[in-house]
């Protein structure tokens, strides 16, 4: 790992909180003299505004965490149902099963009249 | 009464049943088939033979074949009809698209009055959306018949797209068997043997030249246990006989011809150029 891949992992850890304010020192110190880490600092703050404007948060302060709303859970859950219940349909077309009686069901029986 | 006594008495009259050639058992065979709300009969059939006989029938349609071996063991006032049931289902089609089929070996038996008739569903219970169903109905009754021991059997179907075979099945207690030895043109004078699966052995004399005659120990068995499990279920080998022949003194035999109780000829070559032509067929009716 070069120098700089190494700045950028501690660019990223400081943009998430998760460095000690020794590290942060550090890091400010490094910006100040290096300009290919402090274009990569602005790259990925840019990059996180894009993705917060996308999201419809414009304004946040931090990376907003992806949430996913109940009714896009139960539409979902829907959807994979479905997309299992045709793909057993299909492969039951396609390669047969046990059919619904079993295998008993389709054994001869002696009933009396 | 007391219950070994009971016993005794019904063991009596089991063997009483079984042993007589005086007693004929009769299968009597309907089939019928559903079609959406019709129910015609497509086929009547008969099997008759001594107490012992079995019968062997078999449906095979596009997707299933199913042969069946039904027996009974009759008691005085009632019987227990035993099904052994070979079946070969289609499954569906593997990845390649070849047909794939289960087998299915089973057994069934059910307590029955003499009067009773049964129901036969071959390919499993009757459903009732189903709109095509076959199955077959099935009476079996005893009557005296004087001495007549050998089976028989008939079958006629109304509709030729129903595939469906009937067979009477039934260990020969004898068989008779026709003899001769042939060298070129020239043959013996025939000889015609009645004689008791694994009975006593017999010597056999046979001469078309004076010079080169046979002498043989003859003896008629049972033949070697079926090997496949479909072959023993069904009973194939019933009314299949083995002729050993042997040196006189010899244990074991220089030639075992085996065939069929079905008047078809059979040759077995012998040393010197002479070939034994064997016929075994169902002794003459007594």
């Amino acid at each position: 790992m070069t120098d700089h891949e190494r700045w950028a992992r501690d660019i990223e850890a400081d943009l998430d909180g998760a460095l000690t304010l020794a590290e942060q020192a550090a890091l400010a110190r490094h910006l100040a003299v290096c300009p290919t880490c402090a274009g990569t600092r602005a790259s990925h703050l840019e990059l996180r505004a894009s993705l917060a404007r996308a999201s419809g948060h414009p304004h946040a302060r931090v990376m907003p965490r992806q949430t996913l709303r109940g009714r896009t859970l139960a539409l979902l859950a829907v959807l994979l149902a479905l997309a299992g219940a045709a793909g057993g349909w299909l492969a039951h077309a396609r390669w047969g099963g046990p059919g619904a009686g079993g295998l008993e069901a389709s054994r001869a029986t002696i009933d009396v009249r | 009464m007391r219950r070994s006594t009971s016993a005794s008495l019904t063991l009596v009259c089991a063997v009483a049943l079984a042993q007589g050639p005086a007693t004929r058992l009769t299968y009597g065979v309907r089939v019928l088939l559903r079609n959406g709300a019709d129910t015609s009969v497509v086929g009547t059939g008969e099997v008759t033979g001594p107490m012992e006989t079995g019968l062997r029938l078999g449906v095979h349609t596009d997707s299933a074949d199913v042969d069946m071996l039904l027996t009974t063991f009759p008691e005085p006032d009632s019987f227990t009809l035993a099904g052994d049931f070979v079946a070969t289902r289609l499954m569906g089609p593997s990845r390649r698209g070849l047909p794939m089929y289960e087998q299915d070996e089973y057994r069934r038996q059910r307590h029955l009055a003499w009067t009773d008739t049964v129901r036969l569903h071959p390919f499993g219970s009757p459903r009732a959306r189903g709109r095509r169903e076959l199955w077959i109905e099935l009476r079996v009754t005893t009557a005296a018949a004087g001495g007549i021991t050998r089976p028989s059997e008939w079958l006629e179907l109304a509709d030729s797209s129903i595939d469906l075979t009937l067979e009477a099945v039934v260990r020969p207690r004898r068989a008779t068997v026709l003899l001769a030895l042939v060298r070129g043109e020239a043959g013996s004078i025939p000889l015609r043997l009645d004689l008791v699966p694994d009975g006593i052995p017999r010597t056999l004399d046979l001469v078309v030249d004076p010079a080169a005659p046979h002498h043989f120990e003859m003896r008629l068995t049972a033949p070697e246990p079926a090997r496949t499990a479909r072959a023993r279920a069904l009973a194939l080998d019933a009314d299949v006989v083995c002729l050993r022949l042997s040196e006189p003194g010899a244990t074991t035999a220089a030639h075992v011809l085996c065939g069929r109780l079905n008047n078809v000829a059979r040759r077995l070559p012998l040393a010197g150029g002479d070939t034994l032509v064997a016929t075994f067929v169902w002794p003459a009716v007594r």
